[in-house]
C-alpha cells in the first residue's frame, strides 16, 4: 500500500506543480497599507502562487508591527517593501541572529524623503524651493490653529520619521521664523492635509516621502537645505531621539528592502531567488501609482495591470518556465 | 436529461448566460463603477474648492473658543484646576469619598507626566459634551413630539453610530484641514446619538395618565413639556448624557488621528511602537477622566431626582 500512495502523491504534486518547488508550502506576505507596498505584495503573491507553487496568503501589515513580528515570531514570511532605516537595529539583530534575511532592494533607487512645498507655489516664487526662501516667507504658511504662527506639517506621531523631521526642524531653526510642528496624527491625516491644500491651491510645507500616490498626483518640490546629504550625521544623530545637537542634512535615499524570515529563505530557495531580483525603479513606481490612483484600483487589480502590461519588467526576475506558468495563470484571470 | 440538453447554439448561449448569472453575482461593470466613484470624488473636490473657505470661516468662532479654552486650562496652575474640579465634584455629588478619589487620581496623572495632555483632552471633551447636549436634547424633544421626525432621525442616528469614523473624517479634513474643529465634529457625530435617543425614549415613556391629568388642569404644551415630561424623563435623559460622555472619551484616540492634541497622541505613538506601558498609562488617564465625568453626572442626576421626588411628595 505504501508505494502506490507515495507514487500517487508524487504524480499529483507533479501534476499540479513541478516537484522542485513543491516544498515552498504556506507563505504569508505582509500587505502594508500603502499602495506601492500593496502592489508589490500582490505581485509577489501571484508569482509565488502560480510560478513557484507556494500557498501564498496576504496578511495586513505595517512597518513597525510587521518588522517586530518577523523578528520576534517569525511571522509573516515576507515583508515586500520594508523601509528598513526606520527599524535598522531590529533588522540587523534579526539578521545576525539568523531569524531574518534581506533578499534585496524592492525600490532600487531607494525611498525619497524630504520637506516639500507644492509646485504651484514654486512656480510663483522660485525662492521657495530653498529653505532660505521658506524661512524668509514664513508668514505664507499659516498654522491651522493660530494665525500668528506658521505651520510645518511633520510626520505622524509614533512614526520614526517624526524623530528625524523633528531633529531637522530643530537644526534648521524653523522655530525662530515662527514655525511650529503640526502633528497630523496619522498618514491619512497628513495626506488629507495635502489634498486640502491642493484643491484650494493653499500654501503647504511639510514632510513627505516618495514613491507615493500622493506625490504622484500632487506635484511637489523637495526643498533644498543647501547642505547635501550627510549619511553619517543622518544615521547617528538625525534619526536618533537622543540627538542633542542635530545638524542640517538632506535625507539620504532610504533603503527599501524585501525582508524574509530565515525559515522561508531556507525552505523556498527558488522563490527567495525571485525576491532577490524583484525591484522597481522610482520613476516606474510613480507611474504605476498614478495609474492606481487614476483608476482607484486596489492592490489586486494593480497587480493584474502590472503583470499584463509590463512583462518586460517582471520577466527577468524569474526563469522562463516560471514566467510561462505565471503567464498561463494570468490568461485565466 | 436529454430533454434539457440545448439543441441550437442560441439555446446553448442562453443556458451559459443563465449559469454564469447563477454562479457569479451579476456585478456592475468595473469601468462604470470607477466612473461613478471618480465622478463623486471629483464632485466633492469641486465642492470643497468652492465652499471650503466659507465653511471653514463659519467654524472659526468654534475654533477660537476651543483654542482659548485649551489655553485657559493649560495656563491655569495645576492645583487650581484640581481644586475647581474637586469643588465641582463635591458640589454635584456631596460625597467625600468621590472627592478624595478624584483628587488622588488627578494627582497621579500629573505625577506620571500626563498633565498637559489630560488638560487638552479635558478641554476638547468638555466642549464636545456641551455641544452634544445642547444639540441633542432639543433634537430628542422634537423626535418625541412627532413620529415623522422620529422616522427620519432614527436612521440618521444609526448611520452616525456605525459608519467607520475615517469614512467621514478624511472628507472633513479636506474641507476644514486637520486639527481641533474636524476632531470636534467627529467626536460629536459619534457621541451625540445616545442623548438624542434616550431623550426621545424618556419623554415617550412618560405615563399617558399623568399627561392627561396635567391637561385636565389646563397645562399648555410648553408647561406639559417642562413641568411634567422633562422632569419625569430626567433619569433616562441623564443616562443618555452619561453614555454621550463615555463615547466622546472613547473617540479621543480617533480624533488624535487627525491632529487633535491630547491623550490620544501618546496612545497612537505607543500603538505604532509597541510601548505597552506608555499606552496603558495614557489609556488609564482617559479612563480616569471618564470615571470623573461619569460619577459626577450620575451623582448629580441622583441628587436632582431625590429633590424632584421630595417635591412630588411635598
Amino acid at each position: 500500500m505504501k508505494i502506490p500512495t507515495v507514487l500517487l502523491s508524487v504524480v499529483i504534486s507533479g501534476f499540479l506543480i513541478s516537484p522542485a518547488v513543491a516544498d515552498c508550502g504556506k507563505v504569508t506576505i505582509a500587505d502594508m497599507n500603502w499602495n506601492s507596498a500593496s502592489l508589490i505584495a500582490n505581485v509577489d503573491r501571484f508569482i509565488l502562487q502560480h510560478g513557484y507553487g507556494c500557498d501564498a496568503e496576504l496578511v495586513p501589515g505595517d512597518t513597525m508591527p510587521t518588522g517586530t513580528s518577523m523578528v520576534e515570531k517569525g511571522e509573516p514570511d515576507i515583508a515586500p517593501e520594508l523601509w528598513s532605516n526606520s527599524l535598522k537595529a531590529a533588522i540587523d539583530k534579526g539578521v545576525a541572529e539568523k531569524r531574518l534575511r534581506v533578499a534585496g532592494k524592492s525600490l532600487t533607487d531607494g525611498g525619497e524623503e524630504g520637506f516639500w512645498v507644492p509646485q504651484y507655489m514654486v512656480d510663483k516664487d522660485p525662492s521657495l524651493a530653498t529653505i532660505a526662501g521658506i524661512k524668509a516667507k514664513a508668514k505664507l504658511f499659516k498654522h491651522p490653529e493660530d494665525d500668528n504662527k506658521s505651520g510645518f506639517y511633520t510626520c505622524p506621531a509614533g512614526w520614526n520619521c517624526q524623530i528625524s523631521a523633528g531633529n531637522l526642524f530643530k537644526a534648521l531653526k524653523l522655530k525662530d521664523d515662527g514655525f511650529e510642528l503640526v502633528d497630523p496624527g496619522s498618514g491619512a491625516g497628513l495626506a488629507g492635509a495635502i489634498a486640502k491644500a491642493f484643491t484650494r491651491e493653499e500654501a503647504w510645507f511639510g514632510y513627505y516621502w516618495a514613491p507615493t500616490a500622493v506625490l504622484g498626483k500632487h506635484k511637489m518640490v523637495k526643498v533644498d537645505f543647501g547642505s547635501g546629504a550627510d549619511r553619517e550625521e543622518y544615521m547617528t544623530c538625525t534619526t536618533s531621539a537622543e540627538c542633542e545637537n542635530p545638524k542640517v542634512t538632506m535625507y539620504p535615499p532610504s533603503l527599501v528592502e524585501t525582508v524574509t524570515t530565515e525559515s522561508f529563505a531556507r525552505r523556498a530557495t527558488e522563490a527567495f531567488g525571485y525576491l532577490q531580483k524583484r525591484g522597481f525603479k522610482n520613476a516606474q513606481m510613480n507611474e504605476l501609482l498614478a495609474w492606481v490612483e487614476e483608476n482607484q484600483a486596489d492592490g489586486n487589480i494593480a497587480m493584474e495591470y502590472f503583470l499584463k502590461n509590463h512583462e518586460a519588467t517582471w520577466q527577468p526576475w524569474v526563469s522562463t518556465e516560471v514566467a510561462a506558468r505565471v503567464k498561463k495563470a494570468l490568461a485565466g484571470l | 436529461m436529454a430533454a434539457a440538453r440545448p439543441d441550437t447554439p442560441y439555446e446553448m448561449e442562453m443556458v451559459m448566460a443563465v449559469e454564469n448569472w447563477l454562479t457569479t453575482f451579476p456585478e456592475m461593470e468595473r469601468a462604470d463603477l470607477i466612473a461613478i466613484r471618480k465622478a463623486l470624488d471629483a464632485g466633492y473636490r469641486a465642492f470643497s474648492r468652492s465652499y471650503g473657505d466659507l465653511i471653514e470661516s463659519l467654524f472659526d468662532p468654534l475654533l477660537y473658543f476651543l483654542v482659548w479654552f485649551e489655553k485657559l486650562l493649560l495656563s491655569t496652575p495645576w492645583w487650581l484646576v484640581i481644586l475647581i474640579v474637586v469643588g465641582l465634584v463635591y458640589g454635584a455629588s456631596r460625597s467625600p469619598k468621590l472627592l478624595v478619589g478624584v483628587a488622588v487620581s488627578l494627582l497621579l496623572i500629573g505625577y506620571f507626566g500626563m498633565w498637559e495632555n489630560t488638560m487638552r483632552t479635558l478641554s476638547i471633551i468638555t466642549v464636545c459634551t456641551i455641544l452634544s447636549i445642547t444639540l441633542g436634547i432639543p433634537i430628542g424633544i422634537m423626535m418625541a413630539r412627532s413620529d415623522r421626525t422620529q422616522a427620519v432621525v432614527t436612521p440618521v442616528l444609526d448611520i452616525m453610530q456605525t459608519m467607520p469614523a475615517f469614512v467621514y473624517l478624511i472628507p472633513v479634513v479636506m474641507l476644514l484641514g486637520i486639527g481641533k474643529v474636524p476632531g470636534v465634529i467627529a467626536v460629536v457625530i459619534y457621541a451625540i446619538p445616545p442623548v438624542i435617543r434616550l431623550t426621545n425614549l424618556g419623554i415617550r415613556l412618560v405615563d399617558k395618565e399623568v399627561l392627561e391629568a396635567s391637561m385636565a388642569f389646563g397645562a399648555t404644551r410648553r408647561q406639559r413639556l417642562w413641568g411634567v415630561q422633562m422632569p419625569l424623563a430626567m433619569p433616562t435623559i441623564m443616562a443618555g448624557i452619561n453614555q454621550t460622555i463615555m463615547m466622546a472619551l472613547a473617540m479621543v484616540v480617533i480624533a488624535s488621528m487627525i491632529g487633535v492634541k491630547g491623550l490620544g497622541q501618546p496612545v497612537l505613538k505607543s500603538i505604532t511602537n509597541q510601548y505597552f506601558t506608555m499606552g496603558l498609562f495614557n489609556g488609564l488617564a482617559i479612563v480616569t477622566l471618564a470615571i470623573i465625568f461619569d460619577r459626577v453626572s450620575q451623582a448629580y442626576a441622583r441628587r436632582t431626582q431625590r429633590h424632584l421626588q421630595g417635591n412630588a411628595h411635598g
